[in-house]
């Protein structure tokens, strides 16, 4: 789509949604996607994508913006069978949650396109 | 680039979520029948206890069917948790309330689910979900003539032992 780079295997990575703090791509040769958030690029596959954005949306922003306890609001984000992790503070969780939110917006739109442009259209 | 989610799963996240949420009814169902065959059991109705073993069992298989097709589609079946099922009834007749009660909420559910299918063109699903549809006039009957029969036969005297003598009788064969 917008902006293409290429990783050491020189596949190529599409541009699927980015924001100010971060970053998806896409991988069309390993059938996966790249998230750079955080100051990493982690590689997640449809099912952990899938558990990730599960993840994000379980935290429960309003709840932990109205705590007037005094521990830090960092939320530890493990997602079962996959080999990444993010520690991240209330601020960073809403930045993610943009990001995943726009991604799977445009994944949605990618699909009606292919829809339209070539499946039916063949 | 290519539409890898569309690859892997045929039903959409909301559809699959809506999917989900029909295992858990279907499950919660069965746990209710079950529930009420222990009550009408322990109270003296056999013949009704039967009829509500039996409907436990035709709704665990409707929960495996949905719960078979959101795999078969790529999807995430999640097995549900099912808490809060009512063990005490106050009557005979309040079994059979409660039992249509039951089946008209499921009835509703799967209307809500087949809109849905419709809204996003899915009718993969729908074609799916016409099976319930047809299961579902046969649940509703069977529910609403047993409600009859304590009007028809009445509780005095031994109605209620007679109304529990043709529980079991009860049958949907229209041809329509």
């Amino acid at each position: 789509m917008v902006t293409t780079l290429i990783d050491t295997q020189q596949n190529t990575w599409s541009d699927v949604f980015s924001t100010k703090y971060g970053a998806i791509y896409q991988s069309d040769a390993e059938r996966c996607w790249y998230v750079d958030f955080a100051g990493k690029v982690a590689k997640f596959d449809y099912r952990c994508l899938l558990k990730l954005k599960k993840a994000v949306y379980n935290v429960d922003i309003e709840a932990k913006l109205l705590q007037s306890t005094k521990d830090p609001d960092i939320e530890i984000l493990f997602i079962c069978a996959c080999d990444h992790c993010y520690i991240l503070s209330l601020l960073q969780i809403i930045a993610l949650k943009d990001l995943l939110e726009g991604t799977f917006v445009m994944l949605q739109l990618n699909h009606i396109l292919q829809d339209r442009l070539y499946r039916i259209a063949i | 680039m290519k539409d890898l989610i569309r690859i892997r799963s045929l039903i959409s996240a909301e559809v699959e979520a809506l999917l989900n949420q029909q295992v858990r009814k279907e499950a919660f169902s069965s746990a209710v029948y079950l529930s009420m065959a222990s009550w009408c059991n322990h109270n003296g109705y056999d013949y009704s206890s039967e009829y509500f073993f039996k409907q436990a069992d035709e709704e665990r298989q409707h929960q495996l069917k949905f719960f078979k097709y959101i795999l078969d589609m790529g999807g995430n079946a999640i097995s549900p948790e099912i808490t809060g099922i009512k063990q005490e009834y106050n009557s005979f007749r309040e079994v059979f309330e409660d039992a249509l009660d039951q089946e008209i909420n499921v009835t509703q559910s799967i209307q809500n689910i087949y809109a849905r299918c419709l809204k996003e063109q899915d009718f993969v699903t729908n074609e799916f979900l016409n099976w319930f549809l047809k299961e579902q006039r046969e649940e509703e009957y069977k529910a609403r003539r047993a409600l009859e029969l304590f009007d028809v036969i009445g509780e005095e005297g031994t109605g209620r032992w007679q109304i529990d003598r043709h529980i079991g009788d009860i049958k949907y064969d229209s041809g329509a």
